[in-house]
């Protein structure tokens, strides 16, 4: 049952590369059916409720965010719309807050609220109490985001915890912080940086990252990924060890 | 229900703000207002770091419940929620940096004039 | 003026026997060239936790301040998502959402339906 790959080839000679699984069932993914089987019988969801609820997180993702950022700053009139109903103008670009509900998951309400920077002035989001995140636009939270390690220290000490993303700003701009704590939601509009006139829309945002809306890193020529130190795993597994 | 729109601008904030008939919000943008520390039942939304701490109307957001272990009276009031902003040097008194600030929501029953 | 944590970081059996035997996604991901940062069941655990807090059997808020505190007092050498999953079904169990012996009953019933594909 352990087969590390899928590679191999069809009848015809050609490299036939399926894309490698993990072909072992753990207690994790067990565990998870399980005790999802037991709440639906126990009434406490039902199923038709968590379909439509994976299936929305399935659906989200940071792209909807980026081209936010980017129709925002190359058109004025839209930046307007913006400001004055974030939902709505979500809409024009094809993120629908009301879902998959008609109002929204209990988690993400219909509240968007954008933070805008100016040279003087840069935002970074937390939610200190849990992880409230704005997946309609930027999908589903990135585990550091989660950490009691970076929504405690954010308020309190958000010029290191942006060192240790490698964002240093000088102390006459003002950091604000946003502590996300309600039903608003929020995403930060970073500066356009120059370098980038005469972009188009699809340009520019592929370098409005997630992290550049969370407020943890600044968009970039040239930047097209969030990148992070890889975290060791616990117990590091050497291939010839897997082969086994 | 004209929109305030120049305020926030000014306040580098966009955000949509509703205001049902009935709702009349006490404070407006700019007002002076401290955090009231109020005891609550089970978990609270109003952290800890703002309590006492008195900070500045950044901007109206919508009305709403609050949820009833806020509060000792349970009267399911609709009110305005607001966004607040506090100079960090205010909320910890060796914060080393002038500029910096940080904002978070409150309902108004949290908070009263400064 | 703050609460007493009604938390119980008392150590669970069925869940303790799952830690240390490296099944955890980013442990496991590596040894089979899979380059995907999460495993197939995150979106399910996180729609489940989207529908406890929609149906009110386990509040958001409620649910996130547990997972702190376990995260911090017994799981703290798990990796996310699964420390994630051991949280919240810590908490269903000390909630009596649901009951560690029809747990692991199901899982038994679950893997062997799962190894029979």
């Amino acid at each position: 049952m352990n087969k590390a790959h899928n590679y191999g080839t069809d009848g015809h000679g050609h490299d036939h590369k399926a894309a490698p699984m993990v072909e072992e069932i753990t207690d994790f993914e067990v565990l998870e059916i399980a005790v999802r089987e037991l709440s639906i019988e126990h009434g406490l969801f039902t199923a038709e409720d968590h379909r439509r609820f994976t299936e929305f997180a399935e659906s989200i993702g940071p792209a909807g965010g980026s081209r936010l950022v980017a129709k925002i700053w190359t058109d004025p009139a839209f930046k307007a719309r913006a400001m004055e109903d974030p939902v709505k103008a979500c809409l024009e670009i094809g993120i629908d807050w009301s879902k998959p509900t008609g109002f929204g998951t209990p988690s993400d309400y219909t509240h968007l609220t954008i933070l805008e920077d100016t040279p003087m002035l840069h935002h970074v989001i937390c939610c200190s109490l849990c992880s409230c995140y704005p997946r309609p636009l930027l999908g589903m939270s990135p585990e550091w985001y989660r950490t009691t390690n970076y929504r405690r220290r954010l308020v309190r000490w958000p010029r290191q915890v942006l060192a240790e993303f490698g964002l240093i700003l000088p102390p006459e701009v003002e950091i604000r912080v946003e502590d996300s704590n309600q039903k608003c939601r929020f995403i930060v509009l970073p500066l356009r940086p120059s370098g980038t006139e005469n972009w188009t829309e699809e340009k520019l945002a592929e370098i409005v990252t997630r992290d550049c809306m969370i407020g943890v890193a600044l968009p970039e020529p040239g930047r097209t990924a969030d990148v992070h130190p890889v975290v060791k795993a616990r117990r590091p597994v050497h291939h010839e060890e897997a082969a086994r | 229900m004209k929109s305030r729109t120049l305020e926030k601008t000014q306040n580098n904030i966009g955000v949509h703000e509703e205001h049902p008939l009935g709702v009349q919000p006490r404070f407006k943008v700019g007002d002076r207002v401290q955090v009231r520390d109020m005891p609550y039942l089970f978990y609270t939304r109003s952290q800890m770091w703002a309590r006492g701490v008195v900070g500045t109307i950044a901007a109206l957001t919508y009305s709403d419940l609050v949820p009833e272990d806020e509060a000792f009276n349970v009267d399911g009031r609709v009110e305005q929620y607001y966004i607040v902003r506090f100079r960090q040097k205010d909320v910890w008194p060796e914060y080393p940096f002038d500029n910096d600030s940080v904002q978070t929501e409150s309902p108004e029953r949290w908070l009263e004039a400064a | 003026m703050s609460h007493k944590s009604e938390v119980d970081l008392g150590r669970v059996t069925l869940l303790e026997a799952m830690r240390g035997q490296g099944k955890e996604w980013e442990v496991l991901a590596p040894c089979y060239d899979v380059t995907n940062p999460n495993p197939p069941w995150k979106t399910s655990l996180t729609a489940m936790c989207d529908c406890l807090d929609a149906s009110g059997a386990l509040p958001t808020l409620d649910r996130r301040r547990a997972e702190d505190e376990l995260a911090e007092a017994v799981y703290s050498d798990v990796p996310a998502p699964e420390s994630q999953l051991l949280a919240l079904v810590h908490t269903m169990l000390n909630h009596g959402l649901v009951s560690e012996g029809e747990l692991a009953g199901r899982m038994r019933t679950v893997r062997s339906r799962l190894e029979a594909v």
